[in-house]
């Protein structure tokens, strides 16, 4: 009973804090700047939202074709990421050659990797991929090793005094215990992603969102502006909502990953 | 000697050290186990008793001797689940149910899951624990938590049961139960165990047999017949023949400590 007033409260919270925030926008916006070249308020954006969506229908082009870059390009990084990790973690050798290109091209801004990429790949999907790719691998990669190194010591005696093999140790004690690790880096890759979708749109795109903000931003069309990022943003919290349902589906065992 | 479950010859662990003479863990150890005999392992901290039993086990590499189970050695029988091996911590894991826990050692050993399923449930209903088959560990308070780790070593119906100071973060009372129940399924179950142990009380309440272990390197310095009859309860702490061995016990421990350079230096 206390804990679904707790959650309720809780809810209340989040709710309110939203709403404060756009009422705080919308006065700032219309009564203190009064500049609508600088600032619109939130009614324009959902008006211009609604518009694009349901009017002209203009935004669904931007929608689709980021959606599918950024899907594409996380794909594959968890598709690389993940085995890659789990190798690095299983052996040394493996680690010993990855590691220096990891911890080179993780700490390297990869805004700089940009053009060089659309240099390799041309202005098609492949080099917007490449860098999703990019800004998605790093956090699916070091996860998935950490998750595997850091499996409790007692978990992989157990495995041992029950005589399990290794591939038996692997699939029932090291992968299971992964889990929430690679999943963490999952949920850090999909805001790299997005802003790699952004970085990538950016040079030399004709659709996409990035596209959209950066061509709004450069006309000083506002609304469009804030449209485009809302739907970055609405893109975002849907991945993220995504996760936490892999989450509580796939470790229901942890308390955490339970509540909201 | 012949009819033994388990028999240590001469057992010696040493862990090299660089620049260094071996570090010796234990040495000389010649101990035999007949069937379904209970015998418990006490000694100062740190003399190697815990490290002993993961030897037995095939956890840890022995520096030389011998160990053999019915007569046969143990590497012969390396891949076959004849101890079962239950932690101090219980470390379930986490992701898996009480009954999925204990289905850890029967999965990919030949029996078809519905038969496994039966005999592990059939091992958490002897620990006590039949309705809480698809409770997570965290949802399980210490003492049940090593109730699962019990039935789970219990369920591959090993010839040995390897127990290393499964009590020791149980509080007092909880401690208490556990040994009764200990000694219920084990009478239950006539399993060969050894149980090591830092508690003196408990070793003599449980066992048969009582060993105590010198300090580093750890060899066996005594060993008692424990003059209880069975089966035991928790009234027979106040037995006078419970106390004057408690006494013998603690006299011979307190001394390799201090041969040790006394508690503090441990």
């Amino acid at each position: 009973m206390n804990e679904r007033i707790d959650k309720l409260h809780s809810n209340l919270l989040k709710i309110g804090s939203i709403m404060a925030g756009l009422a705080l926008w919308h006065i700032l916006s219309d009564y203190i700047l009064k500049d609508p070249t600088f600032l619109v308020s939130p009614v324009v954006v959902v008006r211009a939202s609604y518009e694009m969506l349901f009017v002209t229908g203009e935004l669904y082009p931007h929608l689709f074709a980021s959606s599918w870059i950024f899907f594409y390009g996380f794909a594959l990084a968890i598709v690389t990421g993940v085995p890659l990790g789990f190798l690095m973690a299983l052996s040394p050798a493996v680690r010993d050659y990855v590691n220096p290109w990891m911890t080179t091209l993780y700490s390297t801004p990869r805004i700089a990797f940009a053009p060089i990429l659309l240099l390799w790949f041309g202005i098609g999907g492949g080099a917007k991929v490449a860098i999703v790719f990019l800004g998605c691998l790093f956090p699916i990669l070091i996860n998935s090793y950490y998750g595997m190194r850091v499996v409790n010591r007692e978990y992989v005696e157990l495995a041992r005094s029950f005589r399990l093999t290794s591939w038996a140790l692997f699939m029932k004690i090291l992968l299971p215990a992964s889990v929430p690790f690679i999943l963490a880096g999952i949920r850090l890759s999909i805001g790299r992603g997005l802003t790699s979708v952004a970085i990538a749109e950016w040079f030399g795109a004709t659709e996409g969102l990035g596209y959209l903000v950066f061509f709004a931003g450069q006309t000083l069309n506002i609304p469009t502006l804030f449209v485009g990022v809302a739907a970055f943003a609405v893109l975002g919290i849907l991945g993220f909502e995504i996760i936490r349902r892999v989450e509580a589906y796939a470790t229901p065992w942890r308390k955490e990953s339970q509540g909201g | 000697m012949a009819g033994s479950v388990l028999e240590l010859r001469n057992l010696h662990k040493e862990i090299p050290r660089k620049d260094r003479e071996p570090f010796t863990i234990f040495k000389n150890i010649n101990l035999s186990l007949r069937d379904g005999e209970f015998v418990s392992v006490v000694g100062p901290s740190g003399c190697g008793k815990t490290t002993m039993l993961r030897v037995i086990n095939g956890l840890m590499p022995r520096t030389s001797g011998d160990i053999f189970i019915d007569g046969k050695s143990s590497a012969e029988l390396d891949h076959e689940l004849v101890m079962g091996f239950v932690f101090q911590g219980a470390s379930l894991l986490p992701w898996r149910t009480s009954l999925k826990n204990v289905l850890l050692g029967l999965e990919g050993r030949g029996a078809n899951s519905n038969d496994a399923a039966t005999i592990a449930r059939k091992y958490l209903d002897l620990v006590g624990l039949s309705g809480f088959e698809n409770h997570y560990p965290h949802e399980l308070s210490g003492g049940m938590q090593q109730r699962v780790n019990l039935a789970r070593a219990l369920a591959v119906n090993p010839r040995i049961l390897l127990m290393d100071e499964p009590f020791a973060a149980l509080d007092a009372q909880t401690r208490n139960f556990m040994q009764l129940e200990l000694l219920r399924i084990w009478a239950e179950t006539k399993k060969t165990v050894i149980f090591v142990t830092h508690m003196i009380a408990e070793a003599i309440l449980l066992s048969d047999r009582v060993i105590v272990f010198s300090h580093r390197p750890g060899t066996i310095r005594s060993e008692f017949q424990v003059p209880l009859e069975r089966p035991r309860s928790m009234e027979m702490r106040a037995d006078p023949r419970f106390l004057e061995l408690e006494n013998i016990v603690w006299k011979q421990i307190e001394a390799e400590v201090n041969a040790a350079g006394g508690f503090a230096k441990m």
